[in-house]
């Protein structure tokens, strides 16, 4: 059995079914965030007159932008792939395939269609005036590789322990409201106290967004310490998954 | 001997009890821990069975004897729980109902996603796809999500799949149960096709009609072990006598002390005893019984044959054939008939003799003995009719 071909046609039919009998099809993909993030915009900037800490900061619309962005790339994929085991009881009781794909798909697809929606969004942006570094995308778009790992790793860990403890998806949905609570997305570092400072670093995506500041704003900067705890933090994630996935893998049966 | 498609091993499979979610956090703990699970309901156990290329193998039992669990232990949708499977080969399975189709998606997506997960995508799929769906015959349902189908376009689409993969071992579970009389047909003369093509089939049916047409072997499941594995016609008669003899009413054994008329232990064809003698078809049966009359006076006797279920299948009595019973030299009375050659259908049945009293009204006393018709035969009902076609001629092949 080709596994790759077979893993892009698992993502072709999830990108294609996520979005079947929605009015707006794909264009929700790029409007739910819109969305959020005008709502945010508004009670942020608006209402609690939130302001980037910092001399030369980027207003606080994109600086909201490109963290908040690969977050929801982030959670999305975690909601819907750990549910993607018990999703698919019908075909796991009737035909024998690798099941990782069945992770994999909703994984991929929630990256492929948010990270579609940064690119426009960090676009439309620039075209509006922001002041984006344009040249770092690319740099920025490699910055998802390691996320994605992370995500994916966690989420075959997820996924096989749903379908022994069915309301882990509940408690998933509030861990991870706290998880971007907890981590400088509505806000930068600067704004905690300094003794709450580091804290931060225990937080995994703390930095994803402050790197995709660093990178697309100048705000802020990269530590090559840092890139590299997270390349580290993202490959034992997934083995760590992947060791859990395997090992619930034949009792899945059992017990959907 | 051609090559081994399928080896199972001493397999076995328990089911872990989880009604309540405490019983689900406490599995997980002990397979995160790999400790045996104590309390687990065994659903198969001790399968041994080896299938080689062109063979066709039936698997019949009653409902829960795990026939459904060794197909998907052999199609690896199951880890077997002791023993082992060996396959080689390609295997083309279509488990209960559907083959795994997920009912949100369209039947074409679905016909799509079960040719990918056999390796076939692409231009090679769209070249099978009008086969696919000609086959399947469900029209504009195609284009229609799966849980707007009927169980039985389920089936007919899973087997369309199937048909065009033409896999090296087969494994179907009920599925001719479910389609309409010419999709069976159809299903038939697939599978009859396939198997003079050199394929090899797994089949699991309730109907011993078309294990008989389409296996050569039997496996009969019960309770979880083999009860027997062999030729398809004695595994099936074996399988079905046991049904019979399981569904048959239970008499209470009447006392006899103090009947008017009374009816000795039945001896047939010479031989006494309770066990079920063998008889081959239309071969001759003789009943015989020593009849007691407490008073002298002549009883009628009945003798009837019903098949082991109860179904009667004839019955007379000496009133009806204006016959009287006579003493013989010792004075003593007799039920004693001869069927010269008995066209019963192989199964079991028994041989009842009634005894009623003079005016053929009041039953006073029954004797009851089973015995067994064998032979292979793919004929239906309980008798042999004495038939002759006009019209016809041998066949060629």
């Amino acid at each position: 059995m080709n596994l790759a071909r077979l893993a892009q046609h698992f993502i072709a039919r999830e990108l294609r079914e996520r979005y079947r009998g929605s009015f707006t099809g794909f264009g929700w993909a790029l409007l739910q965030p819109l969305l959020q993030l005008a709502i945010y915009a508004f009670v942020f900037v608006h209402v609690f007159k939130a302001r980037v800490p910092g001399a030369d900061a980027p207003g606080y619309v994109p600086f909201l932008v490109v963290a908040m962005w690969p977050w929801v790339a982030f959670s999305d994929a975690l909601v819907r792939a750990t549910l993607a085991i018990q999703d698919n009881a019908p075909l796991i009781g009737k035909v024998a395939l690798p099941r990782e794909l069945l992770v994999l798909a909703p994984c991929a697809a929630s990256f492929i269609l948010h990270i579609g929606g940064f690119v426009a969004i960090v676009l439309v942006l620039a075209v509006a005036g922001t002041p984006i570094h344009l040249l770092h995308l690319p740099l920025a778009l490699l910055l998802y590789l390691p996320l994605f790992v992370l995500a994916f790793g966690l989420a075959l860990g997820l996924a096989a322990l749903q379908v022994f403890v069915r309301d882990l998806v509940q408690i998933l949905g509030q861990l991870l409201m706290l998880f971007m609570f907890a981590a400088p997305v509505f806000y930068a570092r600067e704004n905690l106290p300094e003794r709450w400072q580091g804290w931060l670093d225990a937080n995994p995506f703390t930095f994803y967004a402050e790197a995709f500041r660093a990178l697309l704003l100048g705000y802020g900067d990269i530590g090559l310490r840092a890139l590299a705890i997270a390349c580290l933090v993202a490959v034992l994630a997934f083995f760590a998954g992947r060791a859990l996935f395997r090992r619930l893998d034949p009792h899945f049966e059992d017990f959907l | 001997m051609s090559e081994v498609l399928l080896d199972t091993r001493g397999l076995g499979k328990s089911y872990p009890r989880s009604h309540r979610s405490s019983d689900r956090l406490r599995a997980l703990a002990r397979l995160l821990l790999k400790r045996a699970d104590a309390d687990a309901h065994r659903v198969l156990h001790d399968i041994s069975l080896e299938v080689r290329r062109g063979e066709s193998v039936g698997i019949i039992g009653e409902n829960g004897a795990g026939k459904s669990t060794l197909l998907k232990l052999v199609t690896g949708v199951l880890t077997p729980t002791t023993g082992s499977v060996a396959v080689r080969g390609e295997i083309g399975a279509l488990l209960e109902l559907g083959a795994g189709f997920n009912p949100e998606y369209t039947g074409r997506d679905n016909v799509a996603m079960a040719a990918a997960l056999r390796g076939i995508s692409g231009k090679a799929l769209a070249e099978r796809l009008p086969a696919i769906i000609e086959f399947a015959d469900i029209g504009d349902y195609i284009d229609e999500p799966v849980k707007h189908y009927s169980s039985g376009m389920v089936v007919r689409l899973g087997f369309a799949v199937i048909a065009s993969l033409r896999p090296d071992l087969l494994i179907t579970d009920e599925v001719l149960a479910v389609g309409d009389e010419s999709f069976q047909r159809k299903c038939v003369r697939w599978m009859e096709d396939y198997l003079e093509g050199g394929g090899t089939l797994l089949l699991v049916s309730h109907s011993m009609y078309h294990i008989q047409k389409l296996c050569r072997r039997a496996l009969w499941l019960r309770d979880g072990t083999v009860a027997a594995f062999g030729d398809v016609f004695e595994v099936t008669q074996a399988y079905l006598a046991w049904h019979e003899a399981r569904s048959a009413p239970r008499e209470s054994a009447a006392t006899r002390a103090g009947l008017e008329f009374s009816v000795g232990p039945l001896a047939l064809n010479g031989a006494d005893g309770e066990a079920a003698p063998l008889l081959d078809i239309g071969s001759p049966l003789h009943v015989r019984a020593e009849v007691d009359s407490r008073d002298g006076r002549l009883p009628v006797l009945m003798v009837g044959i019903v098949r082991a279920d109860g179904t009667p299948v004839y019955g007379v009595s000496t009133e009806m054939d204006r016959l009287e019973v006579a003493a013989d030299a010792d004075g003593r009375l007799h039920a004693d008939i001869g069927f010269d050659a008995l066209p019963l259908l192989p199964g079991s049945y028994s041989v009842r003799v009634h005894v009623l009293d003079p005016e053929g009204v009041r039953l006073f006393d029954t004797r009851e003995r089973d015995f067994v018709v064998r032979g292979e035969s793919r004929e239906f009902g309980l008798v042999r009719l004495s038939h002759r076609w006009r019209g016809v001629r041998e066949r060629s092949s």
